[in-house]
């Protein structure tokens, strides 16, 4: 109605084509390093509030209280790191990359290889401990990055390396 | 990065040879005590106090030498040189300071010459590369020159790196009619200035910040001389006791306003007497400035595209402004980017036509976003506002005022939001992504196809319920994305593939039997709410 008012009409919509998945899911123990960092930053957080109450002597701390605490972060590392999971995907294709990210806020983004200024991987000292490494691919846009959390070890040096081969065959300061 | 091509001229015969240091011009000797003495003036003002009180006359001598001293020794410390493809600056006494650039890098040369500079013909030669530094020693500033030199410094700077860049990608201004090539005279300007545009300086956000600013004020100060605690009260007789008050607030606030809208005229009038727009040797140029002049040079091949912003107030008043999308220069320097100052809608209109060569992209009706758009904007809009007036409601059992806000609040976020749905819509027209939105400040964004590097599809759980992404083309000018928000998402991607095919073509699902939630939460319940 609003289109037709505006005399503008919207593309046909018969058949909406949509962006599929990227192709590959991040290592599962990606998952197990979401609930584990959820797990202690909750533990954490619960433990510097108590600190905190105890010492200010303001609030009477109450078991229910504790108890409605716990359970948030208990189903906060039920829910979220699994639902994180199953959105988090990545692709490498011969001309692009791609990432999809989040879990209650998604995003997918897409930059071609021609276009990579930077290839980045880290590897965090909690993500040592399991094995991960991060992948970031840069470009010429501060809102372009690509991140992708929690791939493989072994897997992320090589597509290091592919993704630095294919960007250095380009020439020119891909802005 | 690729090497120049062999036989390319070195840059500057306004230097002799590669590798001259040479010192700025030597006028600047009389610029510099004058510039150190308006810094210093508070320390001087302190000494020639000290030093009358105290009798000391060989004190206050030494103290007007000081600048002078400071200034002869910024003169003497400082020299730059052009050649072999670089752009250096030396400077400094103690803390020597070694400025250099790669004349490739270069993407900007700005000429700033103050009244003194003006006075004495001289200019300064800011070379800008594109950096993130925002320190002021690190910028190369050829503080200094005289302005023919500047200018043909100019010149040569920006034909090298234009002649040391690889060919752009299609660019804009690929197709700019103006565009010929070789060095043309001077066209006529695009713009040219009228001072009767300075109407619109009071509207700007800037000045409705100023407004609302005092506004702020002006009640503190009522609040302070205890008329509204006497209104609250609310009987009567301290009503009509309030009267004056009213009166006199009413009249501070109108003196306010009219100091302000002077204030910002002038300043508009400072800061953009005699700007002209015009394009030569396949840039754009600006000039602009009463008292400090200001010349900027946008080069063909690095605009990506344009803005053009208009305020609430500016628009209601028929007025807009244009910025450029310059590849390389961040949002940081958007002094660098200005098209068009505030000005009649059909003057920023026709500078956008003229700068992007061709008049859909500022002309065509947008396609909307449809009735999910629609409705996100009015409960984003309406919810909190409904807030506010429910805890209105709750104060008026003490004092009957609070029902205005509690009225006011629900038919001001209506307003809003139908204005903000109105403006909703993108385009794809003559290889530029088009996308409009906001109310407060309404943008449209106009960007060459060739310069989205990426795109970003964004949508929260809100969003996909509603079957809405916001579309982000990541670019790397201006504020280094555009966003189409709330678009529908087959039409998001629609825009996506046909801008840029080779791109996102291969990512895209065809087949027709695909399953409409694509990415389930992980019991299956995160998106059941979608129908």
């Amino acid at each position: 109605m609003l289109a037709s008012v505006a005399g503008v009409i919207h593309p046909p919509a018969a058949d909406p084509v949509l962006l599929r998945e990227p192709r590959h899911r991040v290592s599962p123990r990606a998952r197990l390093m979401w609930q584990v960092t959820a797990l202690v930053e909750g533990a954490v957080t619960i433990g510097v509030l108590l600190l905190v109450a105890l010492a200010v002597d303001a609030v009477e701390v109450r078991w229910w209280m504790i108890a409605v605490a716990v359970a948030a972060v208990l189903g906060w590392v039920a829910v979220v790191p699994q639902w994180r999971y199953a959105v988090h995907r990545w692709e490498v294709t011969a001309t692009a990359v791609r990432t999809q990210t989040g879990w209650w806020a998604r995003e997918q983004r897409i930059a071609p290889l021609s276009r990579i200024q930077t290839v980045d991987r880290a590897e965090g000292a909690v993500a040592r401990l399991f094995g991960l490494a991060t992948v970031t691919v840069t470009t010429a846009s501060a809102a372009g990055a690509l991140e992708i959390d929690g791939l493989d070890r072994r897997l992320a040096d090589d597509l290091v390396a592919e993704l630095t081969a294919r960007a250095d065959a380009v020439e020119g300061d891909a802005t | 990065m690729t090497q120049p091509p062999d036989g390319r001229p070195e840059p500057g015969p306004v230097v002799e040879g590669p590798g001259d240091w040479q010192r700025l011009d030597p006028r600047m000797l009389l610029v510099h005590p004058v510039q150190e003495t308006v810094r210093l003036l508070p320390v001087l003002l302190g000494v020639l106090v000290a030093g009358t009180a105290s009798g000391a006359r060989g004190w206050q001598l030494l103290g007007l030498l000081v600048p002078v001293v400071l200034g002869l020794l910024r003169y003497v410390t400082t020299s730059y040189r052009v050649g072999g493809g670089r752009v250096e600056l030396r400077r400094g006494l103690l803390e020597r300071h070694v400025l250099s650039t790669p004349v490739d890098r270069v993407r900007t040369v700005d000429l700033t010459a103050s009244p003194v500079h003006r006075l004495l013909g001289l200019t300064t030669v800011r070379v800008g590369t594109g950096t993130a530094s925002t320190d002021e020693d690190e910028r190369l500033d050829l503080d200094g020159l005289p302005a023919e030199v500047a200018r043909r410094l100019r010149e040569e700077l920006l034909r090298a790196a234009r002649a040391a860049r690889p060919a752009d990608p299609e660019h804009a201004g690929a197709d700019d009619p103006f565009a010929t090539g070789t060095p043309a005279p001077p066209a006529p300007p695009v713009v040219a200035f009228d001072p009767a545009w300075a109407r619109f300086a009071p509207l700007t956000s800037t000045g409705l910040v100023v407004v609302a600013g005092l506004l702020g004020g002006t009640v503190q100060l009522l609040d302070a001389l205890g008329g509204l605690r006497r209104l609250d009260a609310g009987s009567w007789a301290d009503r009509v006791a309030g009267v004056p008050v009213l009166v006199a607030g009413a009249g501070l606030l109108l003196a306010l306003a009219v100091a302000s809208s002077v204030l910002a005229v002038s300043g508009y009038l400072v800061a953009n007497w005699g700007f002209t727009l015009g394009h030569a040797d396949r840039a754009w140029h600006l000039r602009r400035g009463l008292l400090t002049t200001r010349e900027t040079s946008i080069d063909d091949a690095r605009l990506a595209g344009v803005t053009l912003g208009e305020p609430l107030g500016l628009r209601l008043a028929g007025g807009g402004r244009l910025a450029a999308i310059v590849t390389g220069l961040g949002d940081g320097q958007e002094s660098s980017s200005v098209l068009v100052p505030p000005a009649p809608r059909a003057v920023v209109g026709s500078a956008a036509r003229a700068v992007l060569g061709v008049a859909a992209p500022v002309d065509v009706p947008l396609v909307r976003h449809g009735r999910a758009a629609t409705r996100r904007r009015w409960t984003r809009a309406l919810l909190p506002a409904l807030l506010v007036t429910a805890a209105c409601l709750l104060l008026a059992t003490r004092s009957a005022w609070w029902l205005g806000p509690a009225v006011v609040a629900p038919l001001a976020a209506a307003a809003l939001a139908a204005d903000r749905a109105r403006a909703l819509g993108h385009a794809l027209t003559d290889g530029y992504v088009v996308t409009r939105s906001g109310s407060l400040y309404r943008r449209r964004h106009v960007l060459a196809v060739g310069a989205v590097i990426g795109w970003n599809v964004r949508s929260t759980w809100f969003q996909r319920r509603a079957g809405l992404v916001t579309l982000v083309a990541t670019t790397a000018g201006g504020r280094q994305s555009v966003a189409v928000p709330d678009v529908p998402e087959a039409a998001a991607l629609a825009l996506a593939a046909r801008a840029t095919p080779a791109l996102v073509e291969p990512f895209l699902d065809r087949s027709p039997n695909r399953s409409p939630d694509r990415t389930p939460g992980p019991t299956g319940t995160a998106t059941a709410g979608r129908p």
